[in-house]
């Protein structure tokens, strides 16, 4: 499944979320089909989810709110892991992706 | 009666570059995509200034960006009608923004709300808080979460002048958003 813009694209490969580009959408109902795709991969109970971000270079606010969202939700279905991959090379993720661990402490954090 | 919260003065030297846009309301169409193409400006704009300070370009555009974005996005999406005004210096090191529109008196409320929060808590464990509580609740907007993003993983300093305006019917919010580059 992939989902395209002129500024992202989010796809996905076996249990692997990729995002790529720009993200600064307006809110909950306009990330709602993003949503849709990471919970949809969730019900399907994979030992690991891994959202690969290395690629995503700038993310709102309210795309934070969507990480932050699906953390919890990760937290709340114990059979499965988080993996957060990401890189200092951008800022915005040495800076807010620390703020997952806090939500839920299993959560394998990799920022190259 | 104006009220105020935090540092509300732009001041920088008269030395330092300033900047001032108006994104009027009317024939424009303030919109979404606005406040992305503005704040890419301001910051590439500011960037390359704050890199004759040896200042690192790559991450002052972030931040300038981001922080930019963020405030635009809070000005545009719960704005009353009326002109938002941006306002920005850079002095050394210190680059403010500075961002002015209208909103509902309800909007003003919240954001008093929020304001009393940030100012009275661990702003760490207030983000926490509120991704929790956007987390359970899903007709929540996320919003708020701008504001202490900026501050908890920014280290941004916010401050505020909300002024009721005289027919009642909107309030003039001006925002302020100081941060050390490096």
């Amino acid at each position: 499944m992939e989902i395209k813009t002129a500024e992202y694209r989010v796809w996905s490969e076996g249990t692997t979320i990729f995002y790529e580009g720009t993200m600064r959408l307006s809110g909950t109902e306009a990330y709602a089909p993003i949503q849709e795709m990471m919970d949809k991969m969730l019900e399907a109970k994979p030992a690991l989810i891994i959202l690969d971000l290395r690629n995503l270079e700038f993310l709102n606010s309210s795309g934070i709110n969507l990480l932050a969202k699906f953390t919890i939700n990760v937290r709340k279905n114990p059979g499965t892991g988080l993996e957060v991959r990401g890189t200092t090379r951008i800022p915005w993720q040495g800076k807010s992706l620390q703020n997952l661990k806090k939500l839920h402490s299993a959560v394998n954090l990799i920022i190259d | 009666m104006t009220a105020h919260f935090g540092h509300t003065e732009l001041d920088a030297g008269s030395e330092a570059p300033r900047l001032r846009i108006v994104l009027s309301e009317g024939p424009l169409e303030l919109r979404w995509t606005h406040c992305s193409l503005t704040a890419d400006f301001i910051a590439d704009l500011f960037a390359g200034l704050a890199a004759r300070a040896k200042i690192d370009e790559d991450g002052a555009r972030h931040t300038i960006g981001y922080l930019a974005n963020e405030l635009l996005e809070n000005a545009v999406k719960f704005r009353a009608p009326g002109d938002v005004v941006v306002e920005a210096t850079l002095d050394g090191a210190e680059f403010t923004l500075a961002i002015s529109n209208y909103a509902t008196p309800e909007m003003a409320k919240g954001l008093e709300g929020l304001i009393q929060d940030i100012t009275s808590k661990d702003p760490s464990d207030l983000l926490i808080e509120r991704m929790e509580a956007n987390a359970e609740n899903p007709e929540s907007t996320g919003s708020g979460l701008g504001l202490l993003t900026l501050v908890n993983d920014y280290g941004v300093r916010l401050g505020w002048t909300i002024e009721p305006q005289a027919a009642g019917a909107s309030v003039h919010i001006r925002t302020i958003a100081n941060v050390t580059l490096s």
